[in-house]
């Protein structure tokens, strides 16, 4: 794997969730990303897959008896 | 169950706790539901942490964080109370992870992988499978995973709820999803969605 693969891939969940790389380390990665099918794909997958797991978002909510029961103790202080 | 601890909060704070706490109670049910993996024990511990976090509401800076703040009750409240009474299933163990690669199994699976952005794989994969290998894993990686790619925490929020340090909460994540893509694989594999080799667990190779 070539060194500019390998930078890419460690640093992969890190420009995914938008953490922790200055705008230029970004901007290199996404260079590398245009010229890189490989690369462009692992990444791709990897972004899929966080997407895949945020559909569960708001999808169990608290039971509104649970709700009303927890209010009712919070009003009882 | 809490005691009936009296609470020492001003009438413009229990309002304030109303309106900007409660609004949260489903995205901290959720979160519960996944730590707990019991919808009684979810309900228990989420209103175990709204009593906590009422009492201790006085001391909550206002302008700072208040998900973040109620998320990190409720990750103590579970670990001091529920953790204790739960056994960990562990169908994915932390050491077997190293070498897992879902890209490799997808290319080796379909190679037409690179021809689709969308694969069959994970557009077969209903939110419910995700929730049943979600809750297969190791404790820690789970309430990484949920924290992050649930409930969007950063991670710095990560580190103030988890109460570790950031590079611990890089590597949980890390291994966490690695760890939550070998069982979507394995989970696609027992549905016969992708056709695996071998039938222990470590098919693919």
């Amino acid at each position: 794997m070539k060194e500019r693969c390998r930078e890419t891939l460690e640093r992969a969940y890190l420009f995914i969730d938008r953490e922790g790389l200055d705008e230029s380390e970004r901007r290199s990665i996404e260079i590398h990303l245009e010229e890189c099918r490989p690369c462009l794909e692992r990444v791709g997958l990897e972004r899929e897959l966080t997407l895949l797991v945020a559909r569960l978002r708001g999808c169990s909510p608290c039971p509104e008896e649970v709700k009303a029961r927890i209010a009712r103790q919070l009003e009882s202080f | 169950m809490a005691d009936p601890v009296p609470v020492d909060l001003t009438e413009d704070e229990k309002r304030r706790f109303q309106e900007e706490a409660l609004p949260l109670l489903d995205s901290l049910y959720g979160a519960a539901l996944r730590m707990t993996r019991k919808p009684q024990d979810a309900e228990d511990l989420v209103q175990e942490t709204m009593l906590r976090a009422y009492r201790a509401f006085d001391r909550f800076e206002a302008g700072t964080n208040l998900k973040a703040w109620l998320f990190r009750i409720l990750t103590n409240a579970y670990i001091n109370t529920y953790r204790k009474k739960q056994r960990e299933p562990q169908k994915v163990s932390a050491d077997e992870l190293q070498d897992f690669d879902l890209y490799r199994e997808l290319k080796n699976h379909d190679p037409q992988f690179s021809e689709t952005p969308e694969n069959i794989v994970l557009d077969s994969l209903v939110d419910s499978d995700i929730t049943e290998a979600i809750d297969d894993l190791p404790e820690q990686f789970r309430l990484a995973v949920v924290l992050s790619d649930v409930e969007q925490f950063s991670y710095a929020e990560m580190a103030e709820i988890m109460d570790v340090p950031m590079g611990t909460v890089m590597s949980r994540l890390h291994r966490g999803r690695k760890a939550l893509q070998k069982r979507l694989w394995e989970l696609a594999r027992d549905r016969g969605i992708v056709k695996g080799p071998s039938e222990d667990g470590h098919g693919g190779r």
